[in-house]
């Protein structure tokens, strides 16, 4: 059945394009073709000394290919996943039980015109900041929760921008047992009163309407099994100034991952920026309290989320400073963070300092408790010699909460961290870079240290060696070698080593991987005629 | 059969819409955002630009070699315009997490390229984009010249590609 529909897509999909006004099919050959793909591959050696058990084939690729064809108001594609099997650590689950799979998993049919846009098929979306509602991909964490349905986008009028909704949110290789629908609008209030383009200040207003339905077949009386989500945000943007503000409601979700807590969930985000002629500066807000919004009831981890809480904290670089990371407590927690970046000619500074806590009563936003979660200053400075020489220095001060971020009961960790990197360019197209790094602290596995040396040879070739050491407690080296080959839009990597199990963590999500030992080859291609 | 009725749907209304619809070009149609949160169509503004070669470099503010290949073309962006002139397109893929920082970040190196937010990376998955830093050239509405990754000396190679066309 649902193979005839979507014969019929591509069948309507060609007789539509051969229908806007050119006759000729060879046209289409002036569209836009546009494909990728994409391989991880580890190959597994046991290595007990950092506790990695590699799996029983010892193997595990993981293997994406993309396919999107625009032409003129029409854009139709395809994606193709395979799993021989997954890399340890990553979720996926197969629906035959088989250790490895390949599927066609995602495909759509989309019209974008000038009014209206309407996209059939698996389709990404966001309303707002993705705190009541995102579906997105992310390859490293394993994340994609497309949704299988209808997504259409119209502006009737000039100043209203409508969106709607409506699918089923994949899950692996198949579907969720649950079906999203939504809506939102955001508003332009300077086209809306008219203002003119170069006004001082411009204004936009918006609103959002999220549901999902899994059924229930519990034997508890008045079980929720619609959830309903509602957001209303507002924006101003002044030139140098800004401010954004975005307020969330849920309604009873008793889940797994809340212990099946029946108290309506809320969130407030609030950023404001400030730039001044060689300054910026932002200030985020955010207080969350029972926001784990899930398709399905069952599920935990970084599986079929609805909405985005990505943790506001300045994102790492560093082999050190990716030790202690924050994850968001989306049960309850209030904080925020605030950077300033400096322009000092050929010198830039960038200032960071995130803090969240425990909410005092839960459901309350405003009312800070005294369990801090996390702490996180940093100083940055970049300097450019001359055209061989730059640097860059770092210092960094963490606390971290580990019983609650990771579970379990530890010792509250207070971390100083150091680093420089040195970029030398020695000639041209030829450079070298060092980095020195060092996390300090007296609890936990005590003191790291860390070097990478790189060699790049522009345009193809770079290679690198790193070492990440803890010393005192384990005396553990986590080395890594390894290099790439770059040409066009094609990048093949190999290296040998080690990986630290721990936290990983992508755009603010993180899952946790396992300590691992061996080879990692990956490929990447893109195209675009 | 939810699936057949919408795509029933979306064929009338596709009819419908095609006889207002103007001529566009055959870039994806994508929506992305200025940084003071304005709506663009990614395809009208490559479009407008016809023979200037375009280059779009997708980055991040998380992401280091990202940062070192602008700061790089930043410090040779005048003695490149004064040679041959072009336009500079930097779409940042900052999502929620960290694209309230773009703004700020860029005023803080002082970048002379114009700034795109693409927040649900609904233009990187058009151009199937898989890593930062991405760099594409654009030129009469066709790609020229695409990259992946960047190390020191890569922007010598744009330059030169550049140059050639």
């Amino acid at each position: 059945m649902r193979q005839n529909v979507w014969m019929l897509s591509a069948a309507l999909t060609l007789t539509l394009m051969a229908s806007t006004g050119y006759a000729q099919l060879e046209q289409l050959g002036k569209g836009h073709l546009s494909g990728s793909f994409e391989s991880y591959t580890q190959l597994y050696r046991k290595d007990t000394a950092i506790g990695a058990t590699p799996p029983q084939d010892k193997f595990g690729s993981n293997n994406f290919f993309k396919l999107d064809y625009t032409y003129k108001q029409f854009s139709a594609g395809i994606q193709y996943e395979a799993y021989l099997p997954a890399i340890q650590g990553f979720p996926f689950v197969s629906t035959k039980l088989n250790t490895t799979e390949g599927k066609l998993v995602n495909r759509y049919f989309r019209y974008s015109g000038k009014q209206l846009s309407v996209q059939v098929g698996d389709f990404y979306e966001q309303f707002g900041s993705g705190l009541v509602f995102r579906s997105w991909e992310n390859r490293q964490i394993g994340i994609n929760n497309a949704l299988e349905g209808a997504n259409i986008q119209v502006q009737p009028v000039p100043f209203l921008k409508l969106k709607f909704v409506y699918g089923r949110p994949r899950k692996y290789f198949d579907y969720a047992n649950a079906v999203v629908r939504g809506a939102d609008a955001e508003i332009d209030l300077n086209t809306l009163v008219k203002a003119p383009d170069d006004a001082a200040v411009h204004f936009t207003a918006g609103g959002s309407y999220v549901s999902r339905f899994q059924s229930y077949t519990g034997n508890m009386e008045d079980f929720p099994a619609t959830v309903n989500a509602w957001a209303g945000r507002l924006a101003m943007d002044a030139g140098s100034f800004s401010l954004n503000a975005e307020y969330v409601r849920k309604s009873s979700d008793p889940h797994l991952v809340n212990q099946y807590d029946e108290s309506t969930g809320k969130a407030l985000l609030v950023n404001t920026t400030y730039t001044g002629r060689n300054w910026g500066a932002n200030l985020s807000i955010r207080s969350l309290s029972n926001m784990d919004f899930r398709a399905e009831r069952e599920v935990e981890g970084t599986v079929l989320p609805v909405n985005y809480i990505p943790s506001l904290t300045k994102q790492h670089d560093y082999l050190t400073t990716n030790i202690y990371v924050y994850n968001p407590q989306v049960a309850g927690e209030t904080g925020g963070q605030a950077d300033v970046f400096v322009n000092l000619g050929s010198s830039k500074l960038s200032l960071n300092y995130a803090q969240y806590k425990a909410l005092k009563t839960a459901g309350k936003l405003f009312q800070q408790g005294d369990m801090a979660y996390f702490r996180d200053g940093s100083l940055e400075w970049k300097k450019k010699w001359n055209n061989q020489w730059q640097s860059i220095a770092a210092y960094h001060y963490v606390f971290y909460n580990k019983s609650i971020v990771e579970g379990g009961n530890y010792e509250n960790i207070k971390a100083h961290i150091g680093l420089v990197n040195i970029l030398y360019k020695f000639a041209a197209k030829k450079s070298a870079r060092l980095e020195l790094q060092h996390l300090y602290t007296e609890e936990d596995k005590g003191n790291w240290a860390a070097a990478v040396a790189e060699f790049a040879f522009a345009p193809l070739w770079s290679f690198y060696l790193s070492d990440l050491y803890n010393y005192g407690k384990t005396d553990l080296h986590y080395y890594n070698f390894g290099g790439s080959f770059m040409k066009n839009g094609a990048r093949f990597s190999l290296a040998y080593g080690r990986q630290r199990a721990g936290l990983f963590c992508v755009g603010g999500v993180c899952r946790y991987v396992p300590a691992a030992s061996g080879f990692t080859a990956s490929f990447t291609l893109s195209f675009n005629n | 059969m939810i699936l057949k009725k919408i795509l029933g749907l979306t064929v009338a209304a596709c009819l419908l819409n095609i006889a207002t619809s103007y001529g566009q070009e055959n870039f994806p149609a994508v929506a992305i955002k200025s940084t003071s949160g304005r709506s663009v169509d990614f395809a009208k503004l490559i479009g407008d630009t016809k023979d200037t070669a375009i280059i779009v470099s997708f980055w991040a503010t998380w992401c280091v070699p990202c940062v070192t290949e602008l700061d790089n073309i930043s410090d040779l962006y005048k003695e490149w315009q004064a040679k041959l002139p072009f336009k500079f397109l930097a779409i940042s893929i900052d999502d929620a997490r960290t694209s309230q920082r773009v703004k700020p970040f860029v005023t803080g190196k002082g970048w002379p390229f114009e700034i795109y937010l693409d927040v649900n990376h609904d233009l990187k998955r058009a151009f199937n984009i898989n890593d930062v830093p991405y760099t594409l050239v654009i030129k009469n509405n066709k790609v020229v010249y695409q990259h992946v990754g960047y190390v020191a000396g890569n922007e010598e190679e744009l330059f030169e590609k550049i140059k050639a066309l």
